[in-house]
């Protein structure tokens, strides 16, 4: 009898674990080999460890892959959906389709477009404003160059006029878009003068920021001044090519690149990737800003707890945007600065 | 409801053995049936989702590359601004329009919609841009591309080719300035015609191309012109992923997914109907296997029964014939060892039965012998004792001439009725025998009666039982002569009548009536005791020795005559 029952235990707890809500939450990220998104799914599970119960889908840059994914999941009911989108154009049929089943959805590091975000009450959006990474970008650089009107030494030629090379990650990007549009846009408002040299479009890629930068170096007859990048990936890889071309040398080879007394101009990033903080720290790169994975963690745990609880939202510790965003802002990362 | 037919043992092979086999057939086929339905439909689904997959795969290439097209004139619109060489941007503008044949023409134009530069030399419109659709789309959201819908080209005055408005936001510079335009890319929508003619989706299989607002960009369905075509309905309730739908009696297979970087959905319909096909060719052969096997095994089975159970049956059959009483049969049958062994066992049986029945049939006529003796051994012993007394009678009157005659008579009639023992004798011999019997007798009634022979020669030398006359001319005697009132008469006769020794005793007595007649023949069946003691003792005899059809009949007409006959079969008296 005691057999039997048992079994029966186990019948009843297997279907009804089957019925209910799982208290898995999916979280489903576009592309598992890109190290920030590598390293903001460390921290969302870093966070999330003794509260929820995270689960992770690698869409693989394939929005057919993520659109399948997403199906099958559905199948299990969650209680809320994470989701990094592929394409965030095509955010909007995720939504439909999960609407459907009343599931909210938090998007995280892609935003949708707007009026997809406005066309249901339960979305959200955790992820930085793209412009202030350019704003804090701008301010590091008002920073080096002193004031529009009487700039320091960076100023190589002494013209009053920045020298600049920009690079671009994707074409088309938003990120790539803002970011590029703002920094440029920032920095004349300050009342910099710009003389943009070229903007090279790098997709986001070191490899081939170095290859255009190396191109750039050859065929380029003035003075480059300063480079900004829309990533650290592509900064670094700018940093590789100008070390080549020696516009940074360590003269007295301390392993130190000593902006004050040695050949070196700024190159600023953005993300602040563990790679970019060791560039920082031996001088090659100027600064950096931190897409704050670890606080949008922190964020996106609390929201989904709260999410699956049925509780308040007003409770919640971090603002709400329209009911809709929640922003972690960017961080500067310098030399100067570091151990913010 | 308790007397239940008991099942044969062909029965209670065939039946459990059809049960088992047709059950575990149907279950075997059934499951392989879902099996490979399940299968099937997986199939179906993934291949479909692959082809699906290829599509979008081709259609996100083409728009990919005509992003990419945009994003380098961009790239290059800056470059050039930045150097303010705007002019070399035509060349530019017109290889990349050259380069790509679906690319009609690459516009890049002011936020008032004035022309900034062209690949082509054709005019720009003289509409005003800025109330078109596409123009209206790009300012909406500067930091995307946007695909319009279908239409003829707008952007010149004479064009009017089908194309599909690409636009996007960008800057550009002149004279170190920067400038917000908008880049226009026509492209020509045969291109997507045909990469959707070259994709194989089965018959009738379609694709509808939807924008974000559930409206239809395309679909080479030619039933699919509105927004309102079945096909359009189910990709919009699908919003994106794959289900089985059935468009017009035909099933297809309907999977939509997003095309990357533009916001739009294609829905791909693969005709499955093939599947169909396949289920229903299966269901075929998979019956037909499963009818077949049955009848195999029916075959098989009612083979394997029978040739267990006939031998047994004909072994039935022959135990029926013994049970009527036929123990002459020797069986021989085919079979298992079992069932041989079985007839073995019953040949020897009933050869012990027959055995023993012999022996109860020998044991039965020899004691049929003894009786028969004993019955002719009775000859009364009154007879003899009334005799000696008449012979006394006689010698005291002195009639000696007729105590020797009686005497001799009576010698005469012993020597016969001891014959050395024989129990038969030849007809002459008991016909003396009665003679001399009748002579005594006449004697010693007195004459009272006369006595007449009438026999036929040819039967003188036959068989007969001895004794077996004597007792009906002495019952003749006592009942059929009336010695009060008249002589009698007492005729024996002896002849043959067909196959059949026939041997009559008559007097001219008073007859006996029907009654007394049935009362005779119970008293010799010995249905009642102590009467006619000298008929049922001939009776008796003639059944014993010459069986069934030796006969004895009495005939009788009252105040006339009275008949007894014997009726011996010549074969018993040669």
């Amino acid at each position: 009898m005691k057999k039997i029952s048992a079994v029966m235990l186990l019948l009843v707890f297997l279907l009804t674990g089957c019925q209910t809500n799982s208290s898995e939450i999916p979280l489903i990220l576009y592309n598992e080999v890109d190290p920030y998104i590598l390293e903001f799914k460390d921290n969302i599970f870093k966070y999330s460890k003794d509260v929820l119960d995270i689960k992770s889908y690698d869409s693989q840059n394939s929005q057919l892959l993520q659109n399948e994914i997403i199906e099958n999941v559905l199948e299990d009911n969650p209680s809320v959906l994470i989701i990094n989108p592929v394409d965030r154009l095509g955010a909007y049929t995720i939504i439909d389709k999960v609407k459907e089943d009343d599931i909210p959805i938090i998007f995280i590091n892609r935003e949708p477009l707007k009026k997809d975000m406005n066309s249901w009450t339960k979305l959200y959006y955790i992820g930085a404003p793209a412009e202030n990474s350019a704003i804090l970008q701008s301010e590091m650089i008002h920073e080096i160059f002193g004031s529009p009107n009487d700039m320091t030494k960076y100023d190589l030629n002494g013209d009053n006029i920045i020298q600049l090379v920009l690079l671009k990650g994707e074409q088309g990007h938003q990120d790539a878009e803002i970011r590029s549009e703002v920094v440029i846009e920032e920095l004349e408002n300050i009342g910099y003068e710009l003389d943009i040299l070229s903007i090279e479009i790098c997709d986001w890629q070191e490899e081939i920021a170095k290859n255009h930068v190396d191109e750039l170096m050859k065929n380029i007859d003035q003075t480059i001044e300063l480079v900004i990048s829309n990533n650290d990936a592509m900064a670094i890889g700018a940093v590789e090519s100008l070390l080549e071309s020696g516009l940074f040398e360590d003269t007295n080879e301390d392993g130190y690149y000593d902006k004050e007394t040695e050949p070196w101009i700024p190159v600023i990033g953005i993300d602040g990737i563990q790679e970019a903080f060791s560039y920082i720290d031996n001088g090659l790169l100027y600064g950096t800003v931190i897409n704050d994975s670890e606080e949008m963690s922190k964020a996106l745990i609390e929201l989904v707890d709260l999410l699956q609880k049925g509780e308040d939202i007003s409770n919640y510790s971090y603002e709400i945007t329209n009911d809709k965003y929640i922003w972690i802002d960017y961080k500067k990362y310098e030399k100067e600065n570091g151990a913010e | 409801m308790g007397n239940k037919q008991p099942i044969s043992i062909r029965q209670s092979i065939l039946v459990p053995t059809l049960v088992i086999v047709s059950l575990s057939l149907i279950i075997v086929t059934s499951l392989m049936f879902f099996g490979f339905q399940n299968s099937t439909t997986e199939i179906v689904e993934s291949s479909s989702k692959e082809i699906n997959k290829q599509i979008i795969l081709n259609f996100e290439n083409y728009l990919n590359s005509v992003i990419d097209t945009a994003d380098y004139i961009q790239e290059k619109t800056i470059e050039y601004g930045l150097r303010d060489d705007n002019d070399s941007l035509f060349d530019i503008y017109a290889q990349a329009a050259d380069v790509q044949p679906d690319i009609e023409s690459i516009v890049l134009i002011d936020i008032a919609g004035n022309q900034i530069i062209t690949s082509t030399f054709k005019d720009i419109s003289e509409d005003d841009i800025t109330q078109k659709e596409w123009y209206i789309d790009a300012i909406t959201d500067s930091s995307i591309y946007h695909f319009s819908s279908p239409h003829p080209q707008d952007i010149f005055t004479v064009s009017r080719t089908e194309v599909i408005t690409v636009t996007k936001m960008v800057d550009y510079y002149i004279s170190g300035e920067e400038y917000r335009g908008i880049l226009v890319v026509d492209i020509n929508i045969s291109n997507i015609i045909t990469l959707t003619e070259t994709t194989n989706l089965g018959e009738d299989g379609h694709i509808v191309i939807l924008n974000d607002d559930d409206s239809l960009i395309y679909s080479n369905n030619d039933e699919c012109d509105t927004d309102q075509c079945t096909s359009v309905q189910i990709a919009r309730d699908i919003i994106f992923g794959g289900k089985s739908v059935d468009i017009n009696d035909t099933s297809f297979y309907a999977n939509v997914n997003t095309l990357r970087n533009t916001r739009w959905r294609m829905a791909t319909f693969i005709n499955t109907d093939i599947l169909e096909s396949s289920r229903i060719q299966a269901i075929l052969i998979m019956g037909s296997v499963l009818i077949g096997t049955l009848l195999v095994s029916i075959v098989v089975s009612s083979l394997i029964s029978r040739r267990i159970s006939s031998p047994i049956s004909k072994l039935k059959n022959h135990m029926a014939k013994i049970e009527q009483g036929d123990f002459y049969q020797k069986i021989e049958i085919d079979g298992q060892r079992e069932v041989i062994a079985l007839t073995h066992s019953f040949n020897v049986m009933i050869e012990d039965i027959r055995r023993l029945m012999d022996k109860v049939v020998e044991e039965q006529k020899s004691k049929r012998r003894t009786e028969f003796q004993a019955l002719q051994n009775q000859i009364n012993p009154h007879f003899l004792y009334n005799t000696l007394d008449s012979i006394v009678y006689l010698s005291e009157n002195e009639m000696n001439d007729k105590v020797i005659k009686m005497v001799i008579a009576l010698s005469r009639f012993f020597r016969i009725s001891i014959s050395r023992g024989k129990a038969i004798i030849l007809l002459k011999e008991e016909l003396e025998h009665a003679k001399n019997y009748l002579l005594i007798q006449q004697i010693r009634y007195n004459d009272k009666f006369s006595y007449e022979f009438i026999v036929d020669d040819s039967v003188l030398d036959y068989h007969v039982v001895k004794l077996s006359l004597q007792p009906l001319i002495e019952n003749a005697i006592v009942h059929g002569v009336n010695t009060e009132y008249s002589e009698g008469h007492v005729i024996i006769r002896a002849f043959k009548k067909e196959q059949s020794l026939i041997l009559e005793v008559e007097d001219d007595g008073f007859g006996i009536t029907n009654e007394q007649i049935q009362e005779i023949f119970d008293n010799i069946n010995g249905e009642v005791k102590n009467k006619s003691i000298g008929l049922k003792n001939v009776y008796q005899r003639l059944k014993i020795y010459y069986g069934d059809e030796a006969d004895f009949e009495i005939e009788s007409e009252l105040d006339e005559k009275t008949i007894v006959r014997l009726i011996i079969p010549i074969k018993g008296a040669l």
